[in-house]
């Protein structure tokens, strides 16, 4: 038996299904002045998953922002040689906050808040499976980033310095033993990812069991969206590598708190266990971080192409694969480490055998899209600007599973060029279609076309300007991670482009914030289904109500939308 | 829908999770996530921030929990969803043949019927009956003070002194102890005898649970087992590892007296425990009954009595 109570902040009418108007955009405007603190305790008392997730993606937007910021000073340091804009220690500290905020504090949570939103909206549920659990998991990964960033004020004043993280992101031993790495900077880098890492574990424990025990009449496993799927991978690849980087942090503290020495090689440890441990959270990291945006993709395509996807049990088997074979691929982060040449050649083999369920994905996406009416609205814009570089980023990445070639650029910037392809090329443009293509579910209205467009066309050719130089920088043998450089070395120009293309970016992601902005003062609604899309999310009203569905939707084939539209042809006959 | 949808399993009740109410907003789960935070934080910054630390995860924990036991605290959907729910169920139901029973108190089926309807009889899992769980904290209380009456009994007559194998027994979380000189040991000492009452209490608590637990499933004759067979296997444990976890006791332990003190405990919490009447398991109820989340028809009709 349950307790039930009556009403919180957004009340539901009494025998009526539709959300609150003060929910919808522009509706502020309409129901007159809205109590801020009531709205403000609202939002923070939810245990709603679509609530959460807006949460998640509108935190992970702000830590974007700042390490765009750190990024973009980093870039002006660099902009000409023997630049003194920047100390070397504060380079340090910014390359070094900049990724660990890009991995843990914006692509994580971005992606686990989408897929919070949408998750229990693709399976017909009502809501997550662990509700406060959810909601604890965010306010977790939210504290633990606001914990990293008290170190900017932490132990060394204002604008400090002295306690900031800057070992980079991968945090290697022996830099980070107490000798090499004085102060409390590391403590707070290991104390606030592992706070925000029990969040992304609790997140996918929910993640699991939703998807396990939530789906709604008829929906099959062979029967989920691609996102689903992509999603419950994602969620057991967390489980499976965070609790060991989080095991690696509690050997890192006491090697620095109690005197261990786990990864002190002149006290019998060794640096090199820092290195498997770190790289075998850090490599599924990455495919934890791609595959949503994959999911995201395989939703839009198929929409905007007005065809099924494409082998659809391929895909999903590429995917299963592509989280196994993902957690035996990590040492090719440390092709020049010093393992030996059968390890060698095993990682290259392996991160080789990856690019085949990658391999499969891309064609089966260009399959969907073969013959069919493209509507290049801007998610598909994304979708395609996606598969571009992704495709390139991949590329390079197999250029650098070749250990010989990997021992000439390893630490280079030919390195940072490949994983921005992936990471910004991939992630982040499969984030900002999905953006686009799901806000109108979020808010009920769509964000503005011809925005849209100049966001992906700016972002688009700043990006290039960006990171495609740095690929040939790398090749000229410009290190990562240097603070400055001789003018003689033939690198002014390739960084002279990169910090070109840099304000371009600013401006594509300033075009986007007030696209958002502005559609949710004053956008005009658009109806539940807008896209004419065919999964269970656009079966509900838009925004959805707080359960999701008047209705339990009971699924009959893939696209159980469209066999509501077309009863005469649905697709359970084909599939 | 005039479809019929595959994968749901034919005439068994689809319960859908959340079907007449939603979850209740709290923000137990922010401060307890605060909690947390700022006992890490303390770690580089001050001892009373894990202190403040420590204070909200522990409300944050408790308020969660009695946002969820016994009853969870929820919000009704209103009306017109739950005739929709209605409305989709018949149709999933009559489109797979069967009927579609919603989560609710009036329409909640009997588990144990409709698997028995479906599938046969249910296969058993043993024990079907338990002793109350209290039972495990009289029961190892009682051995807990028989057998420390057979160690204080083989301390005044092995080695003149009460105080000795309470001493020793402090030995296992007190260094020094093993180094202490025999005078020492059989002098009474405050810390030390609190100490050795705390480790003796706990592991006989821990120990009478596990009696009633483990009894219902020894055949036949379950005094024997636990007055018996059971200490001479612990016994066998204790002896393989005391030298690591307590060498002072070791060095001056009386194996006969000890097994005595094992027997003494085992048959007292044996005896206790097996006087009470034993009660049925939980294990035909779903999860939602065992934690008290959800009532079964038989135990809301006798709430309604």
């Amino acid at each position: 038996m349950s307790t039930l109570s009556t009403g919180h902040g957004a009340s539901t009418p009494a025998g009526g299904g539709s959300v609150p108007d003060t929910r919808r955009p522009g509706a502020a405007r309409d129901s007159g002045r809205v109590d801020l603190m009531a709205r403000l305790h609202e939002w923070t008392v939810t245990v709603d998953h679509k609530r959460l997730g807006i949460l998640y993606v509108a935190s992970g937007l702000f830590f974007f922002v700042i390490a765009g910021i750190q990024a973009t000073l980093m870039r002006l340091q660099l902009v000409v040689p023997v630049n003194d804009f920047l100390t070397p220690d504060t380079f340090n500290r910014l390359f070094t906050m900049h990724g660990t905020t890009m991995v843990f504090l914006v692509g994580m949570p971005v992606l686990l808040g989408i897929a919070n939103f949408l998750v229990p909206l693709m399976i017909g549920a009502r809501d997550m499976a662990f509700p406060r659990l959810n909601a604890f998991g965010f306010w977790l990964f939210l504290f633990g980033g606001l914990l990293l960033y008290y170190s900017y004020i932490g132990s060394a004043g204002l604008y400090g310095a002295g306690s900031t993280p800057d070992a980079g992101w991968f945090m290697y031993a022996p830099l980070t033993t107490r000798s090499f790495s004085r102060g409390n900077a590391t403590d707070y880098w290991i104390l606030g990812i592992m706070v925000s890492g029990f969040g992304s574990m609790t997140t996918a424990v929910n993640l699991v069991a939703t998807i396990f025990s939530m789906r709604c009449p008829g929906m099959t496993l062979m029967r989920m969206p691609l996102l689903v799927w992509m999603m419950i991978v994602v969620a057991v690849l967390i489980l499976a590598v965070m609790p060991v980087l989080t095991a690696a942090q509690v050997m890192l503290l006491f090697d620095r708190s109690l005197g261990a020495h786990f990864f002190n090689p002149q006290q019998e440890g060794s640096a090199l266990l820092w290195q498997h441990l770190f790289w075998f959270f850090g490599h599924p990291e990455v495919y934890i971080l791609i595959l949503p945006a994959f999911g995201f993709i395989s939703e839009i395509i198929p929409v905007f192409s007005r065809k099924v996807i494409f082998g659809y049990p391929l895909m999903v088997a590429a995917t299963v694969a592509i989280c196994f074979i993902s957690l035996g691929v990590w040492a090719h982060h440390m092709f020049v480490a010093g393992l030996s040449p059968f390890l060698n050649a095993l990682f290259a083999a392996s991160t080789f055998l990856i690019s085949v369920p990658t391999g499969i994905k891309i064609f089966n996406w260009i399959g969907t899209m073969w013959g069919g009416r493209i509507r290049f609205d801007v998610p598909m814009l994304f979708a395609t600007g996606f598969l571009a570089l992704f495709v390139f980023g991949g590329l390079t990445g197999i250029m650098l599973a070749v250990v010989p070639f990997d021992w000439q650029l390893s630490d280079t910037y030919f390195v940072v060029g490949h994983f921005h392809y992936v990471l910004i090329g991939g992630t982040l443009f499969g984030i900002f279609g999905a953006i686009f293509y799901w806000f109108p579910k979020a808010f009920g209205c769509k964000l503005d076309e011809r925005l849209g467009k100049w966001t992906f066309w700016i972002f688009l050719i700043g990006f290039t300007l960006t990171f495609f130089p740095m690929h040939i920088s790398g090749m000229l043998g410009m290190p990562r991670r240097i603070y400055t450089y001789q003018p003689d070395r033939g690198w002014e120009l390739w960084n002279l482009i990169s910090t070109i293309g840099v304000p371009l970016q600013i401006a594509g992601v300033s075009i986007l914030v007030w696209n958002i902005i502005r559609t949710l003062r004053r956008g005009e609604p658009c109806g539940d289904d807008p896209w004419d899309a065919w999964t269970l999310e656009w079966a509900t009203t838009s925004p959805p109500p707080e359960w999701n569905f008047h209705e339990v939707p009971v699924c009959t084939s893939r696209r159980p939308l469209w066999d509501r539209k077309h009863p005469e042809d649905p697709d359970e006959h084909y599939e | 829908m005039s479809h019929a949808p595959r994968g749901a399993n034919k005439g068994e009740a689809f319960e859908m999770p959340y079907s007449h109410a939603i979850p209740k907003p709290t923000g137990a789960p922010m401060v307890a996530a605060a909690g947390i935070t700022l006992i890490f934080a303390g770690l580089v910054t001050n001892w009373l921030v894990t202190a403040v630390g420590v204070v909200m995860a522990l409300g944050g924990a408790v308020a969660w929990f009695r946002h969820v036991f016994p009853d969870e605290q929820m919000e009704p959907i209103p009306q017109r969803a739950i005739t929709g729910d209605a409305d989709a169920a018949s149709d999933a139901g009559a489109s797979r043949g069967g009927s579609v029973a919603l989560s609710s108190p009036q329409g909640a089926l009997d588990r144990e019927a409709l698997h028995q309807l479906h599938h046969g009889p249910r296969r058993l899992a043993l024990p079907l009956e338990i002793h109350p769980y209290r039972t495990g904290i009289y029961g190892g209380l009682a051995g807990g003070a028989a057998m420390a009456f057979v160690a204080c009994l083989w301390g005044i007559v092995m080695e003149g002194s009460v105080w000795l194998p309470i001493n020793l027994l402090a030995g296992i979380f007190i260094p020094g102890i093993e180094n202490a000189p025999v005078e020492a040991l059989r002098e009474v000492n405050a810390g030390w005898l609190l100490t050795a009452a705390i480790i003796h209490t706990i592991g006989s608590l821990f120990i009478g649970l596990l009696y009633t637990v483990a009894l219902p499933m020894m055949p036949r004759r379950p005094i024997l087992f636990g007055g018996i067979l059971a200490p001479v296997f612990w016994t066998g444990l204790i002896w393989a590892s005391l030298g690591i976890v307590n060498p002072a006791l070791e060095k001056y332990i009386s194996w006969p007296w000890f097994i005595a003190s094992q027997f003494a405990f085992g048959l007292v919490a044996g005896l206790v425990i097996s006087r009470f009447n034993r009660v049925p398991t939980m294990q035909f109820l779903s999860l939602p009954e065992r934690l008290g989340v959800e009532a079964t028809n038989a135990s809301s009709e006798e709430q309604s009595r």
